[in-house]
């Protein structure tokens, strides 16, 4: 459009751009200094880079939170994928009696603060003794991530044209046939979408997480924060493990950046 | 061919699937969320704090409720400090995000990449944006410190020390990390809306602010409703940055409702109280997440009569 003046919205952009983004490249460049460089008065814009950062974390067993992080992450996806993906596919084809209370009942439990949610689990899982184990979280993360598969499933599932699968009715199909060889198949694209976004929203959960867990079956992001108690002040490997946390999370957002908008308000709003 | 098998068949395979679909989530919920609840109720009525043994477990009746919303100090102190947090990052974050997605609304070179930059608050773990400011507020050695010393502030304090600087420094990073939420979804508004008003306006010699007040704004509607809902539950549910940052310190100056909850429960062990707590803010969300399902299921069905 011609009434824009292209020098001053490129510049703006990237001012914009600087304040997005520097912060973070402030932390990638930490988590190449050594301690000295990074404590320097003067700021040191230039320095010999090092990754004696990510040798440390790796030799404190910071893998055994990384694994605790996957195992959560995958088995929670996996977990309200199936129990979601069944249940959204049934609220879009037939009207289930209470489904609409159903449906708000999910939301709810993500619209609620996770502390008014995590401490009624604490509670319950405390008295079955898996207060400190996996499991808990498992059930914990599928929990509040299961709006995100309902809500954005059954909005894919709204997309598929009736007539397809009107048209396998009649040649015979049962409803099972027709879930699992047409509707499946053809909201593929945004399965794939919504199961990671599961997994990055497990993956960088906290609350539950710190609540849920013990020392040993703790998740990378909850392990984070004890970093920075300690007195030396571990910054530069918080800067690298801060890194090893994000990295996996920018690399998928890039991918999936067309459902970005459907995914961040679990399918309220069609991108 | 139609079918051969007889109706009743029929209509029974498709209650049993219905069954099939339904049944693992109304399980699963049962499990995770209404028994814990009703745990959590019958919890919010006894007196469990940990600091008194002798009575630990014995039946209070109301006395929490009564205690909490008959003026502990404590809770209304946490309640207000969120509503104001809330008042001042929405506004701003909307703002601002508003102003950056009608930057980007545009075609050019290398967009895609530049939204990925721009989506990097939002996108990484809220643990790591407060690890990040942190580094970057350090007392002495943090760069936007040193940056700040030299023009003269923070040479003798640092930023979370101050109840005024502390509150002010986590509802900016509030607003780095969220603005990027709204141009999102600003940006999604924009490129879905229809260019002949626009251009009609631009041909009659509208300004690009009346187009933008009287065109755009309007048209807009609906999703700026959903934007600023979704924002308001959102940041008053506050609580990995003020963990981190601050702990609701110093004093209880950056004390937010879910940083009391949790400083109620797992710090002091008081999960009587703490449940009832956590039980009167799930019902107040409650309230909310139905004033916004209404708004999005009516608009859904709007725009697919």
């Amino acid at each position: 459009m011609s009434w824009r003046k292209p020098k001053l919205t490129t510049g703006l952009t990237a001012i914009v751009l600087t304040i997005t983004v520097f912060p973070y490249a402030w932390i990638l460049l930490a988590s190449f200094k050594r301690h000295e460089d990074l404590f320097a008065r003067p700021v040191k814009w230039i320095f010999n880079p090092t990754i004696e950062n990510y040798v440390a974390l790796y030799e404190k067993d910071f893998h055994q939170y990384l694994l605790n992080s996957v195992i959560v992450g995958f088995s929670s996806t996996l977990l309200c994928l199936v129990i979601g993906t069944l249940a959204a596919y049934c609220l879009s084809r037939y009207r289930i009696p209470a489904g609409q209370h159903l449906f708000f009942y999910i939301l709810a439990t993500r619209l609620g603060p996770p502390i008014a949610y995590a401490l009624p689990m604490y509670l319950i899982f405390d008295r079955f003794g898996i207060a400190n184990s996996h499991i808990g979280l498992i059930l914990a993360h599928a929990t509040f991530n299961l709006v995100l598969v309902v809500w954005m499933m059954k909005s894919f599932f709204d997309d598929v044209p009736r007539e397809v699968e009107e048209a396998a009715i009649l040649d015979g199909c049962g409803p099972f046939r027709v879930l699992f060889q047409i509707a499946l198949p053809m909201t593929y694209a945004g399965l794939v979408a919504v199961a990671i976004f599961v997994l990055i929203f497990s993956w960088n959960e906290l609350l539950f997480a710190l609540i849920l867990t013990g020392n040993e079956n703790r998740t990378l992001t909850a392990m984070l924060p004890t970093l920075v108690g300690h007195p030396k002040g571990l910054w530069p490997q918080v800067a690298a493990a801060s890194i090893v946390q994000t990295i996996p999370v920018l690399v998928f957002i890039f991918f999936i950046q067309k459902y970005l908008v459907r995914g961040l308000t679990f399918g309220a709003v069609k991108g | 061919m139609i079918s051969n098998r007889s109706p009743i068949l029929r209509i029974s395979s498709e209650a049993i699937f219905q069954w099939v679909c339904i049944a693992p989530v109304l399980v699963f919920l049962i499990v995770v969320a209404v028994a814990p609840t009703a745990v959590a109720i019958v919890d919010s009525l006894r007196n469990l704090a940990l600091t008194s043994f002798s009575q630990r477990g014995e039946f209070l009746g109301l006395d929490n409720y009564r205690e909490l919303l008959g003026g502990d100090a404590k809770f209304f102190t946490a309640l207000w400090h969120t509503v104001v947090f809330v008042l001042i990052v929405v506004p701003i974050e909307f703002a601002a995000g508003l102003a950056i997605a009608l930057l980007l609304d545009r075609e050019f070179k290398g967009r895609r990449l530049v939204i990925t930059f721009v989506m990097v608050p939002t996108v990484i773990a809220p643990v790591v944006v407060a690890l990040i400011w942190f580094l970057l507020f350090l007392p002495t050695f943090g760069i936007l410190t040193q940056y700040m010393n030299e023009l003269g502030l923070f040479r003798s304090t640092g930023v979370f020390s101050d109840p005024i600087t502390a509150f002010g420094a986590i509802a900016l990073i509030d607003i780095w990390e969220w603005t990027p939420f709204v141009t999102l979804l600003m940006l999604a508004g924009l490129s879905a809306m229809p260019k002949e008003p626009i251009e009609a306006a631009t041909l009659d010699g509208a300004s690009r602010w009346q187009i933008l007040r009287h065109v755009q704004l309007p048209l807009l509607k609906s999703l700026i409703v959903i934007v600023l809902m979704l924002r308001t539950i959102d940041a008053s549910k506050v609580f990995d940055t003020v963990f981190v940052l601050t702990g609701g310190g110093p004093g209880d100056s950056t004390e937010m409702l879910s940083t009391f909850a949790y400083r109620t429960n797992f710090m002091s062990w008081n999960l009587g109280y703490g449940a009832a707590i956590c039980l009167v803010i799930a019902f107040a969300s409650l309230v909310v997440a139905a004033a916004f399902y209404k708004i999005v299921s009516r608009q859904s069905e709007r725009s697919t009569p």
